[in-house]
């Protein structure tokens, strides 16, 4: 929101600290993560498993609405394929922003079980749309979603509504890159090097 | 000029109570429906989850406001609004106590029927104005519902202001008798139905339908013009039990003065659990079995109770 | 209904399909030319064969061979039926004027192998999308989007 620094600018000659009001905001927009469920495979059972009586979603604050208009984040669950392509890309435009994506499952992260040998799966749906979320598994337990919306509620928290500004916070897990990927495999250093900016991507497969 | 000043306090003190009214019965529904599933509702956000609708509604006030390309722009800002409003309305003519309602007319009764329906008006207009044939169709297929479910639920409670003899509120409240439980019985089962029918909720929520019509009416509403809508669901459950525990239950009997209030409060909360516990139990009934349920089942129980108690009435 | 009373069952009734009947993996299979195709499906139809479970095809490099599975629910036997097709003329009669259930069967040998039905009532893709360009399970399908395993995983 350029209009917070404006007025900032005007009021005092300095930008707005807002911690406060940042605060209020993203709790408020972490805690009712209403989801799309773009589930198209086997992970949309995961899915379903993760909002019934077991792992429930509804105690996070988070509940299915079927339409796109509702809701805040998408959650790709399943292969998404070449026909697909367009009608997922079509929804998430159709998604008001502030909106999240969390890829949930191998084939969304990365085309998963289908990366070799096949004509028709986009590999990874960050082809299409921007996830903010990846969630690899296949399927990831119930608990691993939940625990990649609670992933996603601390990325929502390092957000600001003033523009360019962020708050650090703790991701849990490592990261790729981070001083605790600890890898001596080649190709994952690799792809960690790329991720975080050191080395960068060359070629690709489109 | 004091009159003035009166009516615009007050009209804060409803609008506030009403979004407090619809903050709590999105809470105790979501509670209620996650028990009924065998699950916790929401826990986090506070204590029991309570701050949870705060949440929902700081979100939803700070969302991209969508308006679609083909939309009519000014019925589609007005739409909710025309939803939201006669509903507020109704709230006003509640006997809270024996001689005491916000709005005490004469007519009371009537007006509490007859004004909502005004909001048959918005969801054609919401429908209509999304510019999608979707959202139309569910428009549509609300507005029937909502206005052939208002005969049986007028003879419903037609049969109550038979016995008391009185269309205002506070009197009706005041001359209560508990025999009345008994005699108004398969009334107060149909006004209940029907009103859960005029709210398009529950098994008879076929216009917003989540698995067919993607939500109907408001499909192509998002952020706080779809939460104007769901606060209109949530008022107008509250208003309906609220109504319903008046009329039917007698209202703060067997108490008087503050305790009858809170017998209101908690008749109503019981009616409402009760409403909440229909929606997340039975699956959802098709247009036609709708239709025929209230024109061949409800409307002639409601006109055999208004015969049962026209027939007790010289005895009285 | 074990194997020899299937043949014995179609012998009887109908003794030029006889020779054309053989076993394959424990299974009944009936393999006729393909100007046969139609009018043993037929036969077999009035046989009490009144459940089609599936028609695909295999790429045989030199020709397609089309399978169909049929079922009769009141005897209790199942049977394949399986003719050859031409790869420079991949087309063959429709069964959907036997049973119903032929169409999007047909419809999915029509999308991934090319042969087209003579008589279909909606001869189009079923799987992929409309505007793709060749058929995929044909052995000498190339797309230059397919990545192929290398053999060190």
């Amino acid at each position: 929101m350029a209009l917070v620094d404006k007025i900032g600018q005007s009021l005092t000659g300095a930008p707005l600290v807002l911690t406060n009001v940042d605060a209020l905001i993203d709790w408020s927009r972490g805690q009712s993560l209403w989801a799309m469920p773009m589930g198209t495979a086997c992970c949309a059972m995961e899915l379903i498993a993760a909002s019934f009586s077991k792992f429930d979603f509804d105690r996070l604050g988070s509940f299915p609405r079927p339409d796109p208009r509702h809701t805040d984040v998408m959650i790709v669950a399943g292969t998404i394929t070449r026909k697909m392509a367009p009608a997922v890309k079509r929804l998430w435009e159709q998604m008001p922003e502030p909106k999240y994506c969390i890829a949930m499952g191998n084939c969304a992260v990365s085309g998963g079980i289908f990366y070799y040998d096949t004509y028709s799966v986009v590999r990874g749906v960050d082809e299409i749309i921007p996830v903010d979320v990846y969630l690899s598994g296949c399927p990831p337990r119930p608990e691993a979603l939940q625990d990649a919306v609670l992933q996603l509620r601390e990325l929502i928290r390092s957000r600001s509504i003033a523009q360019g500004r962020e708050y650090d916070r703790v991701y849990t897990l490592p990261l790729p890159g981070g001083e605790r990927a600890g890898t001596t495999d080649p190709g994952r250093a690799e792809a960690a090097d790329v991720l975080a900016g050191r080395r960068p991507k060359t070629g690709g497969d489109e | 000029m004091s009159g003035l000043l009166w009516g615009m306090l007050f009209g804060l003190l409803a609008g506030t109570a009403i979004a407090l009214a619809a903050l709590f019965g999105v809470w105790w529904e979501r509670k209620v429906a996650g028990r009924i599933q065998m699950r916790f509702g929401p826990q986090e956000a506070g204590p029991a989850g309570l701050l949870q609708t705060l949440a929902d509604t700081i979100k939803l006030v700070l969302k991209e406001d969508i308006t679609p390309r083909l939309a009519d722009k000014r019925l589609f800002r007005v739409a909710p609004l025309v939803v939201f409003t006669p509903v507020a309305m109704s709230l006003a003519v509640i006997p809270f106590a024996k001689g005491w309602a916000p709005l005490d007319t004469s007519v009371g009764v009537l007006f509490f029927l007859a004004v909502p329906s005004i909001s048959v008006l918005g969801i054609l207009l919401g429908g209509w104005a999304s510019g999608n044939s979707y959202a139309t169709l569910g428009g549509m297929r609300g507005a029937a519902q909502m206005v052939s479910y208002e005969v049986p639920r007028t003879l419903a409670v037609l049969s109550v202001v038979v016995l008391a003899g009185t269309l205002r509120p506070t009197l009706l409240l005041g001359r209560f008798q508990w025999w009345w439980l008994i005699a108004t019985f398969a009334g107060f089962v149909v006004y209940l139905i029907s009103s859960i029918a005029e709210m398009n909720r529950g098994p008879f929520d076929l216009a917003e339908a989540e698995s067919e019509l993607v939500a109907g009416y408001f499909a192509d509403y998002s952020g706080i013009r779809w939460a104007v809508f769901m606060m209109t669901e949530y008022g107008s459950v509250l208003a309906a039990s609220l109504f319903g525990a008046a009329t039917f239950l007698g209202g703060g009997w067997p108490f008087g003065g503050l305790l009858g209030v809170v017998a209101l409060l908690v008749k109503a909360v019981l009616i409402t659990t009760l409403i909440i516990w229909v929606k997340w139990t039975l699956p959802r009934m098709r247009a036609d079995q709708l239709m025929r349920l209230c024109w061949t089942v409800l409307t002639p129980i409601a006109l055999v109770q208004l015969l049962i108690v026209g027939a007790v009435v010289p005895w009285l | 209904m074990n194997i020899d009373e299937l043949r014995e069952h179609l012998c009887a009734t109908y003794p030029d399909l006889c020779p054309l009947f053989s076993i394959e993996f424990g299974d009944g299979v009936l393999i006729v030319d393909r100007g046969r195709y139609w009018s043993a499906a037929k036969d077999l139809r009035d046989l009490g064969f009144d459940r089609l479970g599936m028609i695909t095809a295999v790429d045989g490099i030199d020709d397609f061979e089309i399978v169909a599975r049929l079922t009769a629910r009141e005897i209790g036997a199942h049977i394949f039926l399986k003719t050859h097709v031409p790869r420079d003329e991949p087309a063959i009669e429709t069964l959907t004027d036997l049973w119903p259930a032929a169409d999007w069967q047909e419809r999915e040998v029509y999308d991934m192998f090319g042969i087209s039905f003579r008589g279909h009532p909606d001869m189009r893709r079923i799987l992929l999308p409309d505007d793709w360009v060749g058929h995929p399970l044909r052995k000498d399908y190339r797309d230059e989007r397919i990545i192929r395993r290398p053999d060190y995983i």
